[in-house]
């Protein structure tokens, strides 16, 4: 008898090219795309051509050229080694606030979903209610919440990154968790009498880790946005930390004298998010799941 | 009989979700740990101004007190009186209120022909050129911020191209037409990004439902291709679009914060953001409560609508 | 006969531009008008690929390499979308395979008839659309049901008016594809009945297809056998039954059981069906106990024999040489002594879910769906839980198992209580009652090997076994060491199957309980899996409960019979007694129902009293539909138990009066269809 292919999900991490040429060409493109900005971020972090914070490295408001590819901004800052520095915080901010999020979301849909009863009522009722709030103004209330003395840091943002995800996240987890657990192989696993724990992780967990590696995925491509537009608005990680989204909103007055200090780290968004989305749409289709659209 | 009933528990859960929306609302505002006070004021507050503004939001009464106190006033249509400018939150809300409704109206109208056209031209040419083309188009789209997205088109089409007003500034002076022109941009950029969620998930849904047996049966009994896609494939296809309209439109209400920033539109969304930068909790809350309960209304609209479309939900449950 | 339609060299592909599968190979038929062709064949064998050709259709990622199919004289495969439309419902109809899935669901079913006839402007002169939708409606033996909407019919009636609509422009040919897989035993036979009907009215022709050989039987003319896209043989009905000359169509037909009365093992084909290690010969040489080294590499093509018959196959006249008939006594040793009762259940009643907060506000109750259960099983003995869809089979089975406590009574097994809950069950309790499920695809977590899927209870319940006697268990089942390390996927539904039991029988259980575990198989595979299971009982001396809704297959197995009808006992017997001498009613209705292998001109007999109806939770639930019904005490009041020899009946009707057999409407010949009509459907839900 002859192998048939195995799963597509254990081999994943296996590189190899053979496999690789395999892949969809979304997953390709995306995950060139994601290398280059990991590199960008690596190199980002230890040397820039500028110091980001460094004020009169040329003329401000010189517009483009080979010293300052994305010009400079009001007041006389390198934008580009702003937006190479900026890379990793993106980064790490996005990654951090979703594996929070997945953790708390996974775990307690896992179990609502499969346990089901009063506990499963009182955590969808209260995840409802979460979700009911718009995103954005949850974010934000919460950002208000914690007072002045945690604005600005870091650690604010991923928690609040992981707060709003992770209603969404139970939700995903719940719905997989619910149709794993009418499997036989689930009602065997109970006839022999095996605990919610063992059932959850043994027999759920590793069938619904396809639809939750999408779902990790696809919150992983919204996460720069959204705390893009934390900073955006002016709520976000404090200046002069050059977050992106920060950075387009500090120098939209220059939208006319220089467009290109915030197409600049626009573009670099945008591509990172592209290249998420790409892998996403790749990842899915490798896996055969589809991911659930809407924020 | 059982719609009624499917019904009357939709509505009783949507009141129960807006109950615990407004719990977890003061619990994040008023009881967390920390005097209320000094977090709106700051630390270099002075010890006057903290003692009006204690007296001013009743923090000398237990939080369970105030608690009902405002939910009583919220229910009975008293919102509060705003910290920063001292009118009645009521007053203040009303007219951006309207001017916001009018932009999503607007938004709404272009997102649902931007949403349908393309997801049927995609669906129906699965695999061709064009549904790549078009594929392409909706992630980059999807893939762009909204503050960016909104930023791009205001340079492109009232800087480069100056045809458009940059800022859709509207005062009760401004004509129709003024108006209308104003809200083009932020109109156009809120249903863009609600539309490329719906376009993904209306081809998918569409595809999946043209793959069906009935869509086959149709097809098989001689029926011309027009009327099995607008007559059986549509009308099925169109309810998981529906729940992300529904969605969206929670997103609509977070772009909206967004976008009306941008373009300084005098809406709902900025006052948000101002009442936030003030510190206005009394403000706050209102405009969170009313945000969630536009969302829960719209999800109950297209549940609504779902059972409608689909006469087998009728039944189960 | 003039042909209607006429298949030549067809060869169809499915895949991609860069590898292209063959599904369908060089297969040439023909139907005349009028005619009813038989398509058989297991699953994947292209015989559904075939007749959707005949409508012009096939799926996006399939390919016509050659062929054509012509039909008055057109290919059908070169017509144009337009012309297409204008042939399809029109003048070639197709009855689908699942109506559930079938029917538009946010459509009224009279609007779906309506826009077919609308579409092809196929009203009768001087006729309303609404005359007749209803007059096609009654055509099928349904009351004007119009204004339903699809999910507010039973699937009998769902099958109905796909029947109906098929037939509302009278076209020439009807294409229907496995229309009665998934409906019971009954409900089928009364489709095919209609059918048959429809055919002698209407004068269209059909080409049948079906994995069930028994079922075409009843219906069709001629029959061609497919086999991993080739037809091996085409051959008129009741020759090919009587004297099948390809090995395959033989091994088909020795794997139906069958309850008409000959004492016949049904014997399985080995192996299964595997398109990736096909020889360049004939395709069936690998399973085929006559093949020769030849056989490997000479492709085999239909050859005429006889006077219309067909066989691809160069050895077939040596291998018709007829066989020792598989006639063997009858399972077990009955007349041992009776050994110790190992499970016993007593008055049980269940009843499905909580309530939910609203329906407790309002005061419902759901109702019970399983009422006053008694059954003992013996050690070792196998006992059979039979009945239709719905009729509670399953959750019975559940309730023993521990997975829905029961609403009333009492279950004990080897004397002692068992607990209504999984929680509250001690370990032991839980060892020794196994289950194994109907879905073998979905019993094994598609996530583990073989390895871990059978070491994980023998962890749990702390039994110790080392390897050799791990590959022993696998042995046992009919499989070998290499399966430890495989996945789930990488096995075929049979052997997923034998998994499963072996999973079971790992930790040495009393009692086993199989839920329909055959439904979900092949024909050939099924077989097989019966004789595995008849050993493991010689051999194990396990007792099993085995639910099925198939007597045909009950009786190579089961010790006794237990008879369920919407959640009540009908009857409990002694297999063989219950064979010879039915009694109930519903038994006999059951038995009637269910094909033989020639054509027995089968007519649903028509209830005594449809009007008076049971009530559920009141009296007999056969009430209504009961051919046998004595007044309208059936549907007031509970029928008494009344004993028999090996068992008991519960019903109103005496026994004495119970022993005369209705002699059966329709043993005389065919021109009893006429007369027949329809019986009404009956709601199975």
């Amino acid at each position: 008898m002859t192998m048939i292919t195995s799963n597509p999900a254990r081999q994943l991490f296996r590189f190899n090219a053979g496999y690789w040429r395999a892949t969809p060409g979304p997953f390709k493109v995306g995950a060139i795309i994601l290398a280059a900005h990991a590199l960008f971020a690596v190199i980002g972090t230890f040397w820039t051509p500028y110091g980001f914070a460094e004020m009169g490295a040329g003329l401000p408001l010189s517009g483009a050229s080979w010293q300052h590819p994305m010009g400079l901004d009001q007041i006389g800052r390198d934008v580009f080694s702003r937006f190479m520095h900026g890379a990793h915080i993106v980064l790490l901010l996005a990654f951090a606030g979703t594996m929070l999020g997945m953790v708390a979301g996974t775990t307690l849909g896992l179990i609502s979903g499969y346990v089901g009863g009063w506990f499963d009522e009182i955590t969808q009722r209260i995840v409802e209610a979460m979700i009911s709030i718009p995103f954005l103004a949850l974010a934000l209330v919460m950002i208000i919440a914690a007072g002045p003395t945690l604005a600005g840091e870091p650690v604010l943002i991923v928690f609040v990154v992981g707060l709003v995800y992770a209603p969404r996240i139970t939700r995903i987890a719940r719905a997989a968790a619910m149709e794993i657990a009418t499997r036989e192989y689930v009602a065997v696993a109970e006839l022999r009498g095996e605990g919610t724990w063992s059932i959850v992780f043994r027999e759920i967990l590793p069938n619904a880790a396809n639809v939750l590696l999408v779902e990790f995925s696809l919150r992983l491509s919204y996460a720069p946005i959204l705390i893009g537009a934390l900073g955006f608005l002016g709520f976000g990680i404090r200046p002069p930390t050059p977050e992106w989204g920060l950075m387009i909103s500090e120098n939209r007055n220059l939208l006319i004298a220089s467009p290109v200090t915030v197409f600049g780290p626009g573009l670099g968004l945008a591509s990172l998010v592209i290249g998420f989305n790409l892998f996403t749409d790749g990842l899915s289709r490798m896996l055969g799941q589809r991911p659930v659209m809407g924020a | 009989m059982s719609v009624f009933r499917l019904l009357a528990s939709r509505i009783l859960f949507s009141a129960l979700t807006l109950l615990l929306v407004s719990i977890l609302i003061f619990l994040i505002l008023e009881a967390l740990p920390g005097d209320v006070a000094t977090r709106i004021l700051g630390r270099d507050a002075t010890a006057k101004a903290l003692e009006v503004l204690r007296s001013q939001l009743h923090l000398d009464q237990p939080a369970l007190v105030r608690y009902f106190q405002w939910l009583g006033d919220f229910v009975r249509g008293d919102l509060g009186v705003s910290i920063a400018t001292g009118r009645p939150i009521g007053d203040v809300l009303g007219p951006r209120i309207v001017n916001t409704l009018l932009l999503s109206l607007f938004a709404f109208a272009i997102y649902l022909v931007l949403a349908l056209v393309p997801a049927i031209i995609q669906a129906t040419n699965r695999g061709k050129a064009v549904d790549n083309i078009l594929s392409v188009i909706t992630l980059v789209l999807l893939s762009l911020p909204d503050f960016l997205l909104a930023t791009m088109l205001l340079f492109l089409f009232a800087v480069a191209v100056p045809i458009l007003p940059a800022l859709a500034t509207i005062s009760e002076a401004s004509t129709w037409l003024e108006t209308l022109r104003a809200m083009v941009l932020p109109a156009v950029t809120l249903a863009i990004m609600m539309a490329v969620y719906a376009i993904r998930v209306l081809r998918d849904s569409l595809i999946e439902v043209l793959r069906s047996d009935y869509v086959r049966l149709a097809e098989l009994k001689g029926l011309r291709p027009r009327a099995v896609l607008f007559r059986h494939a549509l009308p099925n296809a169109i309810v998981p679009a529906l729940n992300v309209t529904a969605l969206n439109l929670g997103f609509l209400i977070g772009g909206v914060v967004i976008v009306e920033r941008v373009f300084s539109y005098p809406g709902f969304g900025t006052l948000l953001i101002d009442a936030l930068q003030l510190r206005d909790i009394p403000l706050i809350k209102a405009t969170v409560m009313i945000s969630a309960a536009v969302y829960v209304a719209a999800n109950l609209v297209a549940d609504v609508l779902a059972v409608l479309l689909q006469p087998r939900l009728r039944t189960s449950r | 006969m003039k042909k209607l339609i006429d298949v030549r060299n067809l060869n169809i592909a499915y895949g991609a531009k860069s590898s292209w599968t063959n599904v369908v190979q060089d297969v040439s038929f023909e139907i005349a008008g009028g005619e009813a062709f038989g398509l058989v064949g297991e699953s994947g064998c292209g015989k559904s690929t075939v007749a959707y050709r005949l409508l012009g259709y096939g799926t996006i990622n399939s390919l016509v390499q050659t062929g054509e199919v012509l039909f008055d004289g057109t290919d059908l495969l070169k017509l144009d979308t337009n012309s297409l439309t204008k042939l399809r419902g029109n003048r070639i109809a197709l009855v689908p395979q699942n109506p559930t899935t079938s029917l538009s669901p946010g459509m009224r079913v009279g609007s779906q008839i309506r826009e077919m006839i609308a579409a092809h402007r196929a009203l009768p002169d001087g006729m309303s659309m609404q005359s007749r939708i209803v007059e096609l409606f009654a055509l099928v033996g349904l009351p004007d049901v119009g204004h339903r909407y699809p999910h507010e019919l039973s699937g009998g009636q769902q099958q109905r008016v796909a029947i109906a609509m098929a037939v509302a422009c009278n076209p020439d040919l009807l294409v229907l594809d496995e229309p009665t897989t998934g409906l019971d035993v009954t409900t089928q036979r009364q489709i095919i009945q209609l059918l048959g009907d429809l055919r002698s009215r209407i004068g269209m022709a059909m080409l049948y297809v079906t994995h069930d050989l028994a079922l075409l039987a009843q219906i069709a003319d001629r029959v061609g056998v497919m086999y991993a896209g080739q037809l091996v043989e085409v051959a008129p009905c009741d020759q090919l039954l009587a004297a099948p000359a390809h090995p395959y169509s033989r091994g088909l037909i020795t794997s139906i059981p069958t309850v008409d009365g000959t004492d016949r093992r049904a014997q399985g084909l080995r192996g299964v069906l595997r398109r990736d290690q096909m020889s360049t010969g004939c395709k069936f040489e690998p399973r085929c106990d006559f093949a020769t080294a030849a056989c490997r590499t000479t492709p085999q093509v239909l050859e005429p024999f006889g006077e219309m018959r067909s066989v691809a196959c160069m050895k077939w006249r040596e291998a018709t040489v007829p066989q020792t008939p598989a006639v063997k006594p009858r399972p077990g040793a009955r007349t041992a002594a009776k050994p110790g009762r190992l499970l016993s259940i007593a008055d049980l009643n269940l009843s499905y879910g909580k309530p939910s907060i609203f329906d407790r506000f309002l005061g419902k109750t759901s109702p019970s769906i399983v009422r006053d259960i008694d059954l003992e099983l013996r050690a070792g003995e196998v006992v059979a839980l039979v009945g239709e869809s719905g009729s509670g089979k399953s959750t019975i089975a559940r309730a023993i198992s521990g997975r829905l406590p029961p609403r009333a009574g009492l279950i004990s097994l080897d004397g002692d209580l068992l607990a209504s809950t999984l929680k509250s069950r001690s370990v032991e309790q839980l060892r020794q009652i196994q289950y194994i499920f109907q879905n073998p695809d979905a019993s094994l977590n598609p996530r583990r090997r073989i390895r871990a899927i059978l070491e994980r209870p023998l962890a749990h319940f702390g039994i110790e076994m080392d390897e050799m006697a791990l590959e022993g268990v696998l042995e046992n089942v009919g499989l070998h060491a290499g399966y430890l390390d495989r996945f789930p996927e990488q096995l075929s539904g049979g052997e997923r199957q034998r998994i499963a039991i072996a999973r079971a029988l790992l930790v040495n259980p009393k009692l086993l309980i199989c839920d329909e575990i055959l439904s979900a198989l092949d024909v050939s595979v099924q077989a097989r899996i019966v004789e595995l299971l008849r050993s493991l009982k010689e051999k194990h001396a396990v007792a099993m409960l085995f639910i099925s809704h198939d007597l045909a297959v009950v009786q190579q197995l089961a010790d006794r019979v237990a008879v369920l009808y919407k959640g009540a006992l009908m009857q409990l017997a002694d297999t063989d007694t219950l064979l010879d001498a039915p009694l109930h009613p519903y038994t006999e209705m059951l038995l009637e129902a269910a094909p033989g292998l020639s054509k027995d001109h089968y007519v649903s007999r028509p209830p005594a009293m449809p009007a008076s109806k049971a009530v559920h939770g009141i009296g007999c639930p056969l009430a209504g539909r009961c051919p046998r019904q004595v007044g309208t005490i059936c549907a007031e009041t509970r029928p008494p138990v009344q004993e028999t020899g090996s068992g008991f009946v519960r019903c109103h009707v005496p026994l004495d009066r119970l022993l005369f057999r209705q002699v059966p409407i329709a043993t005389n010949t065919g021109d009893s269809i006429h007369r027949a009509g329809t019986a009404p459907a009956f709601s199975g839900r």
